[in-house]
């Protein structure tokens, strides 16, 4: 067979635009293996303002009217990513929350079932946490939810914990107006939405940015987790992990691959460390009572169903840097410390007994002082106590945790003194 | 040229001789079927776990998970079908080559564009970090090399290593080079891809750990040495010995790779936490050096294809005629 041959047709004259092409890209290729070299490891500068020349209909109208929100999610990784701003804010004309805004159908807030389409597994983690409805609860009850919501609440761990027992009658008597600027601030991140969907996941990612660094900071949770009732970031602070943090929390690497964390990139635990991230063993978690083993918020702590799996996966947490006897012991002494606080709580309802029994308190809610006194005793006091221990914050387990606990005890002895005495009952 | 003008022999054979009466049960290019096949099917399952990095997989991340497998089954299929009914399992191979271009076409694509912003300000659009923290540019291209081998071994050379491939109804075509070199230059493309998608990777690391040179410098040598072989006219013993020894470091780095990226996922105690191994380093990923190495010694198989595979409808009318 020859080059002549009809039935053949040749390519043998691209010899050389072959050599040239594979040169080339070689070339090329080497290039950037060179450059790609050069770089220090870190992720691209989120300074950038990746919608700066954007002509999306939405950025350029609200580049005037909002410019704040803007500028903030051109800095983010999902505009990064090319999401736009209506492949969160698109509503369908019967959808539930839908709006008409400037000729679009839209979602003026969109709820976790929108960031479901993309993060499912991350949502159905938030829906069978404590910070889902069970937080909702605590100042709504549960009388507003649907049946498939009540199932839902029944489900998580906190909503088998005496449901509405613990929801704060503090709340009614405030009334609506004070309480939108206070209860509900944090307790809404489980409030049912209008789609069936449950929460705001945006109390944690604040938007627009929605940077990884902030939401793995322990001053997001500071947002809520602070205060006389539970002061997780006061002890954080106080605790050896959160100096490590404040002294070097800055050389971090916030943006690390979440799943993926290790010492290197965390050389001190923060709060998402501990209770959500995937550090260790244990995997990433947006639940994050996952990993605890007690009711801490409750009066009287009790064990969390499943509470030993919980445990490991803590434990799993602490070992990357501590060892096992270290943390077995640790376990050990803050059970122990535990048990003690709630033998000192429980205290304070022995000495209440005796009002109970002869019937000497009224049946409203917070109307007298002793009310208070027996309220903060465990709700300020005892939980302070416990968080304390199991935060390594020592100032918070004594003197505003079982400090203030005693004083209390004694306070509220000698007000239910006075009350059997006014009754005319001796104790 | 393939075969040692002295010895007639294939360059495999050229150096080790022993090898020269060995009768394979595969040709070269059913070989390279095989691990064209075998590659759609990893390469389905290696990006199931590449795509959960997001922690789900929507809408066209879909494609190529699907593909791989469905790829790799037809082409089995294809496989089974080639002695009784050869040009259909051509027909049939060729259209799944094809489809796997372009599916590695389209990743590209859609990895590119989620590298680049095109609305940042001007010098910010296309930058080397976004390169290295974009989704792997290069690797939806592997469907592409897959998909170029196949066809390339689909077709019949006649005569063996002439450039010359034997397409439907007899029809011919010259290519600019023989088949085994135009394995080596896509060997070397392949090493290529795999060297910058293991630079790119690594360099979200800063290079900070010694051992991540050696993939990049194992990558580059075998890169040059493969397109340097498929460019020599009359490659000698030495240029095939310096080859052969790029391809084994190939697959030693691949494998040794593949340990490493294992013994980093793995938790405290060996413990196997998915996560880690989802969102870690990818531990299929090394394996790729170790395939574009084994590609590398098929290359060097003969280019002789059995007698049974001559059986080829057109080839024989060809013949006959």
């Amino acid at each position: 067979m020859t080059d002549s041959d009809p039935q053949q047709g040749s390519l043998k004259s691209a010899r050389l635009l072959v050599i040239g092409l594979v040169s080339v890209i070689v070339v090329l290729g080497l290039a950037v293996i060179v450059l790609a070299i050069g770089r220090g490891g870190q992720r691209p500068s989120p300074q950038v303002n990746v919608l700066a020349n954007s002509r999306d209909p939405c950025v350029e109208c609200h580049r005037r009217a909002t410019p704040g929100i803007v500028e903030q999610y051109g800095h983010s990784a999902m505009a990064a990513a090319n999401v736009t701003c209506m492949d969160c804010h698109r509503a369908q004309q019967d959808q539930p929350g839908a709006i008409k805004h400037e000729g679009y159908t839209i979602l003026g807030e969109p709820t976790p079932g929108t960031c479901e389409r993309c993060h499912p597994k991350e949502v159905a983690e938030f829906d069978q946490s404590r910070h889902s409805l069970p937080a909702y609860v605590a100042y709504a009850g549960s009388t507003g939810l649907d049946s498939a919501q009540l199932a839902a609440y029944r489900s998580i761990p906190e909503g088998t914990y005496q449901p509405d027992l613990s929801r704060n009658a503090i709340f009614a008597m405030e009334g609506d107006s004070i309480t939108r600027f206070a209860c509900q601030t944090c307790h809404a991140i489980g409030k049912p939405r209008v789609d069936g969907s449950v929460g705001d996941c945006t109390k944690c990612h604040l938007r627009h940015e929605f940077s990884l660094e902030q939401a793995r900071k322990p001053e997001t949770c500071n947002a809520c987790h602070i205060g006389p009732d539970h002061p997780q970031f006061e002890i954080y602070t106080e605790s050896p992990h959160g100096i490590m943090y404040h002294t070097n929390g800055d050389t971090w690497n916030w943006d690390a691959e979440a799943g993926t964390l290790t010492p290197r990139d965390f050389p001190a635990p923060t709060c998402a460390i501990c209770h959500m991230s995937g550090f260790g063993n244990s995997a990433t978690t947006h639940d994050v009572g996952d990993r605890l083993t007690w009711y801490l918020f409750a009066p009287i702590s009790t064990r969390r169903p499943s509470w030993q799996d919980n445990r490991t996966r803590m434990q799993n947490v602490c070992r990357t840097c501590h060892n096992e006897e270290f943390v077995k012991e640790f376990y050990l002494r803050a059970d122990e410390a535990t048990e003690a606080v709630n033998g000192l709580v429980a205290r304070s309802d022995s000495i209440m007994a005796p009002l109970k029994a002869r019937g000497l308190l009224t049946p409203q809610p917070f109307d007298e002082p002793i009310d208070f006194t027996y309220f903060d005793t465990w709700h300020f006091y005892g939980r302070t106590a416990k968080f304390g221990v199991w935060m390594q914050g020592p100032d918070y387990t004594q003197w505003h945790g079982a400090y203030e606990l005693l004083h209390n005890l004694s306070k509220l002895r000698k007000e239910v003194k006075e009350k059997l005495g006014e009754a005319g009952a001796r104790r | 040229m393939t075969d040692d003008a002295s010895t007639g022999r294939y360059h495999l054979a050229t150096l080790f001789p022993a090898l020269g009466g060995l009768r394979l049960p595969l040709s070269r290019d059913q070989a390279m079927l095989l691990m064209a096949a075998t590659n759609e099917i990893f390469l389905g399952v290696d990006i199931f776990f590449a795509h959960q990095i997001s922690g789900s997989i929507v809408g066209a991340e879909w494609i190529p998970i699907l593909f791989g497998p469905i790829a790799g089954i037809l082409l089995l299929g294809a496989g089974a079908l080639a002695p009784r009914h050869r040009d259909v399992a051509t027909l049939f191979a060729n259209a799944v080559f094809v489809a796997s271009i372009v599916v590695g076409l389209m990743g590209a694509y859609f990895h590119l564009h989620y590298a680049l912003l095109p609305s940042a300000p001007a010098g910010e659009r296309v930058t080397v970090d976004l390169l290295v923290w974009a989704p792997p540019l290069l690797g939806p291209l592997t469907f592409c090399l897959v998909g170029l081998i196949g066809l390339s071994a689909a077709w019949l050379e006649d005569p063996p290593d002439s450039g010359v491939l034997v397409l439907l109804r007899g029809r011919r075509l010259k290519l600019p080079y023989s088949k085994t070199r135009a394995y080596l230059f896509m060997v070397g493309m392949g090493s290529l891809a795999t060297v910058m998608s293991s630079v790119l990777d690594h360099a979200r690391t800063g290079f900070h750990d010694p051992r991540l040179w050696l993939p990049t410098a194992v990558g580059v040598f075998a890169t040059v040495v493969s397109v340097g072989l498929g460019a020599l006219d009359r490659p000698t013993r030495r240029d095939l010995w310096a080859y052969v020894a790029a391809m084994l470091l190939m697959i030693a780095v691949g494998l040794g790779g593949a340990y490493l990226h294992i013994r980093v996922d793995l938790g405290a105690g060996g413990t196997v936490v998915l996560e880690r191994f989802i969102r870690g380093a990818p531990f299929m990923a090394p394996l790729l050096f170790a395939d574009i190495g084994g590609l590398g010694v098929l290359a060097l198989m003969s280019p002789r294809e059995p007698q049974p595979a001559r059986t080829h409808e057109g080839h024989e009318e060809q013949r006959k005629g």
